[in-house]
């Protein structure tokens, strides 16, 4: 399935703008608008995350769908399904805010809505061409393309893939 | 014609590999044999059977996670009695005849029902495992308006608090001194012990059941070893589990508090494999040889044995014997690899406030992080878990392992 898009992120690119994690946070809003969307309860929510190592390097991280997901394994629920486009969907229905995905995804990006008890994460923007966080991004950090196309050394550099070296 | 793949026990081990034998060996004929009546479902699930949140047909394994293979033929109400690994050929107690090429032991755990406790088998005592369990104790519910449930661990956490939502007064009999005590050392569960304290579960420690009383509607009160009588309508057992084993008496399968299995998921007979509850497995964290209860583990090490049992060697990397994630009340947790350190040789940080409660659990030189426990703000969680499974020097990281302020970007 590898002609299907993926979210790529370069450190070396980001320079900690944030401005990735307010599209997100609008883009799953009710609203889908900044100005209305601060003001809803639940607080609209980034699925996106930028962590800094230090003042030079700053990092976006967020779902990878990873191929041997280790969410999937472990939801207690059936909550938690890849769809035809390789996304691994976290379906509210049935999610009942247990975080065993919490536990056990080793990038740390599955958040939790404690209002509502349910977890979420990146679903690629599902009804937009482009994820919001990455035509948000002024630098290129984030990129949306063929896993195929977006060489191996670059992606290697960008995302070491924990999951390869978990069990099962 | 195709590879015969048998499986015993249709839960999240057997599916797991079902399914996984399914998508890998398209012409192989894959047979499941349940002993339950109802198709294969979430079993961490049945709590909300009880509250009627859920429904049977809501929780049902089919079409959800890993389990979206098809042509996967489930007998359900058949029981396995014996296994001959020579012949290759396994009995039900209907007197039916499997055989096979390639066998998976997935038959998972029972309750243990103590044997001290007198009187255990009349109407309206339960040990939560089934969903025909959950069914019963949600009838039995209708006219319960005291429950006692046995046991502080984290299953009768989750029986509590399904009853105490249907408005049903439960006490909590406790042998150790705090709740959880699998999972955390006692002076730790303390923000957990005053969630279920305001969520209005009485819990008393430090005493246990001597004998059920009964009378023609079944379970009538409790006698404690205090002296203590205490008058109910429902009893519910949660001390731990044991694997489900019997069917395997005379065969020479090793045996070892569980089937014991190779690296790759294979007994000590050939093509017979085993996973989930019923297998020994080893903890990455201690080394330690295994048998946990945990749906995550039982699935992992489901799809793992189905790997192998198609041919593609695949090694288990185990699991930690305690890796576990739930919320109580408002009060979320994680417990994963060592959590017990009173009086033990390791370096242990942690933090206890009012809101959160933290502990890091490291190697006696300071070197790697071999357990965590997070109560109240369980953020990133799953990173500390790698950090543990993988055995990670931590010198580089620690002070965020430490502060809780870990976060992918450190990896790197
Ligand atoms: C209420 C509840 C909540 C839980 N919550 C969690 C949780 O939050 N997180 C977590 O990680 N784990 C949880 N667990 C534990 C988890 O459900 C188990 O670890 C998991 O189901 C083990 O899967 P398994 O396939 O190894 O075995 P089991 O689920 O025990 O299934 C084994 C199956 O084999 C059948 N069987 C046994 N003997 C035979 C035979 N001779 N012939 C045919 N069939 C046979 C049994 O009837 C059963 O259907 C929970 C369990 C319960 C009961």
């Amino acid at each position: 399935m590898s002609h299907l898009k993926e979210i790529f992120a370069r450190t070396d690119m980001c320079t900690g703008c944030q401005s990735c994690r307010l599209a997100c946070a609008v883009a799953h809003s009710d609203s889908k608008n900044l100005f209305a969307a601060i003001h809803e309860t639940p607080r609209a929510k980034s699925r996106v995350y930028v962590e800094w190592l230090d003042d030079q390097i700053k990092v976006p991280v967020l779902c990878r769908h990873c191929e041997d997901a280790p969410c999937i394994n472990a939801c207690i629920a059936g909550a938690i399904t890849r769809s035809d486009d390789n996304t691994v969907i976290t379906n509210d229905d049935k999610c009942i805010g247990c975080w065993t995905c919490v536990m056990v995804c080793p990038y740390g990006v599955i958040g939790r809505d404690k209002s509502v008890r349910k977890a979420y994460r990146c679903d690629r923007c599902p009804d937009l061409e482009i994820p919001a966080c990455v035509s948000a991004c002024p630098t290129e950090a984030l990129i949306y393309q063929e896993v195929d196309q977006y060489s191996k050394s670059v992606r290697k550099n960008v995302a070491r893939e924990l999951v390869t070296k978990e069990g099962g | 014609m195709g590879n015969r793949y048998l499986i015993v026990g249709g839960s999240a081990a057997g599916m797991a590999a079902a399914h996984t034998i399914r998508k890998a060996d398209e012409t192989g004929e894959v047979t499941v044999l349940s002993n339950e009546s109802h198709a294969p479902y979430f079993r961490p699930m049945i709590p909300y059977i009880i509250t009627g949140k859920k429904s049977a047909s809501q929780i049902i394994l089919n079409g959800s996670g890993v389990f979206t293979a098809d042509t996967i033929n489930i007998l359900t109400g058949s029981k396995v009695t014996s296994v001959d690994p020579a012949g290759k050929r396994v009995t039900t107690g209907a007197g039916d005849i499997f055989d096979y090429d390639r066998i998976l032991f997935s038959s998972g755990s029972r309750p243990y029902m103590p044997e001290d406790i007198e009187n255990l088998g009349v109407d309206g005592v339960f040990a939560l495992k089934t969903l025909a369990d959950a069914e019963a104790m949600a009838a039995r519910s209708e006219t319960t308006e005291h429950a006692v449930l046995l046991g502080g661990g984290i299953l009768n956490l989750k029986a509590a608090f399904a009853l105490l939502e249907k408005n049903i007064k439960v006490t909590l009999v406790v042998y150790s001194p705090e709740v959880l005590s699998q999972l955390m050392d006692p002076e730790d569960a303390y923000l957990v012990r005053k969630a279920l304290d305001e969520a209005g579960l009485v819990i008393k420690t430090g005493c246990s059941a001597r004998a059920v009383i009964s009378d023609d509607t079944g379970v009538c009160a409790v006698a404690l070893d205090n002296g203590e009588e205490i008058p109910c309508q429902m009893i519910c057992v949660g001390k731990g589990v044991i694997p489900n084993l019997d069917y395997l008496d005379g065969t020479d399968i090793r045996i070892d508090k569980g089937i014991v299995a190779d690296p790759f998921t294979a007994c000590s007979k050939g093509d017979t494999f085993a996973a989930g509850d019923v297998a020994v497995t080893h903890d990455p964290a201690t080394g330690d040889k295994t048998v946990t209860a945990l749906w995550t583990h039982a699935v992992e090490m489901g799809i793992c044995a189905g790997l192998n049992m198609t041919g593609k060697k695949t090694a288990y990397a185990g699991t930690m014997g305690i890796m576990n994630a739930t919320q109580v009340a408002d009060e979320p947790f994680v417990a994963m690899g060592v959590v017990h350190t009173r009086d033990k040789d390791l370096e242990v940080h942690t933090d206890r406030t009012d809101h959160y409660f933290r502990k890091m659990v490291f190697s006696p030189d300071g070197s790697r992080l071999v357990g965590a426990v997070f109560v109240g703000d369980i953020t990133r969680a799953g990173l500390y878990r790698y950090v543990i499974r993988e055995k990670m020097e931590v010198e580089r990281f620690k002070n965020h392992l430490v502060n809780h302020t870990l976060h992918y970007g450190h990896f790197l």
